[in-house]
């Protein structure tokens, strides 16, 4: 979606109007309308910029869904929205429009950030389930305002942290349980590119539009668009969220007008003094998308799409004795990782984002709170706030008990 | 008191009788050979006054025996055995190992079978990976090809008498190096040493120059393949050979349970039985391997009663207990090899 200069004024005035109509939807049933679970899923996409796109391209391949209808405000990003959809989709260049379809059972959100909240309350007043890209909401009084609208719905509403619905992170998640990595003390974790992260843009009037990461009107930058996910990631694994963050960022390389950080480096406190390092950095590409966990024992590495273990060189026993009798080890080269092994045998390997995609299907017909809820949402959106905030401020920022209240 | 120079005389004879004692013999050294080999580590220890083989030489032992018992090369006589539709001509490793297995299958009722690999296969530990869990139909199937009663030797000529059957002798193959390399060392005189492939381990004599008996850790299963061994028990083997199987660091999971890479060749199904670890003792490292999976596969009863019937050997198992605590227990001789805390 495209924010012209106008772009909030007009979303206001749009929400007025909802809240005008809200006495007409107060009397509508507490769910949506009910999906048989043969039926298809009939799906509305708000948004199809290369990310909606992205997503429309996945859900053609499934059986679950039926794209009915596209919205968004630039002609180019509409039409190839269309192209992905069912033959007879509708095309909306107002959400509003969408959202009054009454055959519509669920719409995905694909806009941008400062967006999320006004059109997912929109959307729950017309009585849709949400699958809204992450992250969830612009700010933090937006975050704890939805839990409470999203809960008092009774919809279906995921966010698209994806990795949570990927069998890696799921495997991950287990070997910590067992202990493999022992004692974990600090995560690191580094969402890194070596580009000015624009998009071309043919029409200077539409520079804030299609590039709304390098504002701050629109988006919180870097920790909001790139590192959000492994913040949810870190609180999915420790099952916490943090207690304070310490930050530092600054607009030191790609000095062409943007207003968010190029650079960004955060260290947040989570419970029993673990410490997660959230770093973006728009100058360096090597291992780009990173998550380490560092355990006594072992230390696992998250690339993209597998991970690996290094275990620590230990002093054992063996210095007592003049050699071990063992079931065989096999060789592995020290310094070099062992790839952690995830997923069921034969398993086709699928873009995480259809797991997620597959489970909102599933919750949506069996009326099922999804992984990746409107609460850990939230969760991820306050602490990429306080991130942020600390950064700005140089201040530590702490998590008020208010926030998760 | 003795006069002056009777003390000096005698002193005088003392030292000549030390120094001859020294002459003919150079003060020995350690020489240590370590390396990678059969897809694990080894390491050769050996004592001697000179530095008799060397590394080169050791690895091209590895060399002949991959390309005679290695199923990961292709070309090997193993491979072009199991390719082959009725059998080929063994050279003498092969002809070797194949006759042990053969003989330890019968003293085992079957437990240790060479046979077993298209099972292995089918459960994912063979070469490659297997893409998917076998149904119990293609488990039945494949029991068709398994059975060293389906192996034919007549001299040098390995045959089988039904094309599919295929063999594995990596449950053995190891011990058998062990027991190459160790007679290598003897044959340039080395008469104290340790050779150690993948955790099996043969030695003979003791540590020089301080006349050390050898010292040999039996691991502890520990949770995960990562963690580093801790030991549970320290034996001094004198000369002789130790080996042990566990099912703890190699294994698939399947809905949450470990299948261990130990198949059962009469039912086709992974081995569950409650033993975790076997260390065998036996005077050579190819008799210690090539019982200490059966043991594994006959549970601590019939351990036993495959030990009762072999005085040669001495075992020491590690357990699961029905309450799901670990035990250990052992044969009544294997005593005499712990080494008690206060000596480690």
């Amino acid at each position: 979606m495209t924010p012209s200069p106008t772009r909030r004024d007009f979303i206001a005035t749009g929400l007025a109007a909802i809240a005008g109509a809200g006495l007409s939807t107060a009397f509508t049933p507490a769910f949506g309308r009910p999906v048989r679970p043969a039926d298809k899923i009939r799906l509305g996409m708000i948004g199809t910029g290369s990310r909606g796109a992205g997503l429309a391209t996945l859900i053609r391949e499934m059986p679950d869904y039926e794209l009915v209808a596209c919205c968004d405000i630039i002609p180019e990003n509409l039409q190839k929205g269309l192209s992905l959809a069912a033959p007879n989709a509708k095309g909306y260049t107002d959400y509003r429009k969408l959202l009054d379809d009454q055959s519509i059972d669920a719409v995905v959100i694909a806009t941008p950030l400062y967006l999320h909240y006004p059109m997912a309350v929109a959307a729950l007043q017309a009585r849709k389930h949400i699958y809204l890209e992450k992250s969830m909401t612009y700010d933090i009084p937006q975050a704890i305002d939805l839990v409470k609208k999203v809960k008092a719905s009774g919809l279906v509403f995921q966010i698209g942290y994806q990795y949570r619905y990927y069998g890696l992170y799921h495997r991950v998640k287990e070997i910590m349980k067992e202990n493999w990595l022992g004692k974990i003390t600090h995560f690191e974790c580094q969402y890194n590119r070596n580009s000015n992260w624009r998009f071309p843009v043919k029409d200077p009037k539409m520079e804030r539009a299609i590039n709304w990461r390098m504002y701050r009107e629109y988006c919180g930058g870097p920790l909001s668009e790139l590192c959000a996910h492994e913040i949810d990631v870190v609180n999915y694994l420790t099952d916490s969220r943090p207690v304070k963050v310490v930050g530092l960022g600054g607009i030191n390389y790609w000095k062409d007008g943007r207003d968010t950080y190029d650079n960004i480096r955060t260290v947040y406190d989570y419970p029993n003094g673990v410490k997660a390092s959230v770093t973006s950095v728009l100058s360096n590409a090597y291992n780009g998308y990173s998550i380490r966990i560092l355990g006594d024992k072992a230390t696992v590495e998250i690339l993209r799409d597998k991970a690996l273990i290094y275990p620590e060189i230990t002093n054992n026993a063996k210095g007592t004795v003049d050699g071990v009798t063992g079931a065989t080890i096999a060789v592995t080269t020290q310094g070099k990782g062992v790839e952690v092994k995830f997923g069921k045998p034969g398993e086709a390997e699928l873009e995480p984002t259809v797991f997620a995609l597959k489970d909102f299907a599933e919750c949506v017909r069996n009326k099922k709170e999804p992984i990746s809820n409107v609460e850990t949402g939230r969760d991820g959106s306050i602490a990429i706030h306080m991130g942020n905030a600390a950064a700005d401020t140089e201040k530590v920022q702490y998590w008020k008990p208010e926030y998760s209240a | 008191m003795k006069p002056r120079w009777q003390w000096v005389a005698s002193a005088l004879g003392t030292m000549c009788f030390i120094l001859s004692a020294l002459r003919p013999a150079v003060m020995p050294g350690t020489y240590r050979i370590t390396g990678q080999a059969q897809g694990t580590t080894y390491a050769i220890t050996y004592y001697a006054g000179q530095e008799s083989v060397t590394k080169p030489q050791i690895d091209s032992i590895f060399k002949s025996l991959d390309a005679s018992l290695s199923i990961y090369q292709p070309n090997s006589l193993i491979s072009r055995f199991n390719a082959s539709p009725e059998g080929i001509e063994m050279d003498e490793h092969l002809a070797y190992v194949v006759g042990k297995s053969m003989r330890i299958y019968r003293e085992t009722g079957g437990l240790s079978d060479i046979t077993v690999y298209p099972l292995v296969r089918a459960w994912g530990f063979g070469a490659k990976q297997a893409d998917a869990m076998p149904d119990s139909a293609s488990i039945n199937q494949l029991l068709e090809c398994v059975g060293s009663d389906k192996l034919q030797v007549s001299g040098r000529r390995l045959s089988k008498t039904n094309g599919c059957v295929q063999i594995d002798v990596n449950g053995i193959a190891q011990g058998y190096s062990v027991d190459v390399v160790a007679t290598f060392l003897e044959a340039f005189g080395i008469v104290n040493y340790m050779v150690e492939i993948g955790g099996e381990i043969r030695t003979k004599g003791r540590k020089l120059p301080g006349n050390e008996p050898m010292k040999i850790g039996i691991e502890t299963p520990s949770a995960t393949e990562f963690d580093a061994p801790s030991i549970r028990e320290v034996i001094s083997i004198g000369d002789g050979a130790v080996t042990t199987s566990g099912s703890y660091r190699k294994f698939r999971e399947s809905g949450g349970r470990r299948l261990s890479h130990i198949i059962d060749p009469k039912t086709g199904y992974p081995v569950q039985r409650e033993i975790i670890s076997a260390t065998v003792v036996a005077p050579e490292a190819i008799t210690a391997d090539g019982f200490d999976n059966a043991l594994l596969a006959a549970g601590v009863g019939g351990a036993f009663e495959i030990l009762r019937a072999h005085p040669e050997m001495e075992a020491y198992l590690i357990y699961r207990k029905a309450d799901g605590t670990v035990a250990d227990t052992a044969s009544a001789g294997f005593g005499r090899y712990l080494v008690m805390t206060a000596d480690r």
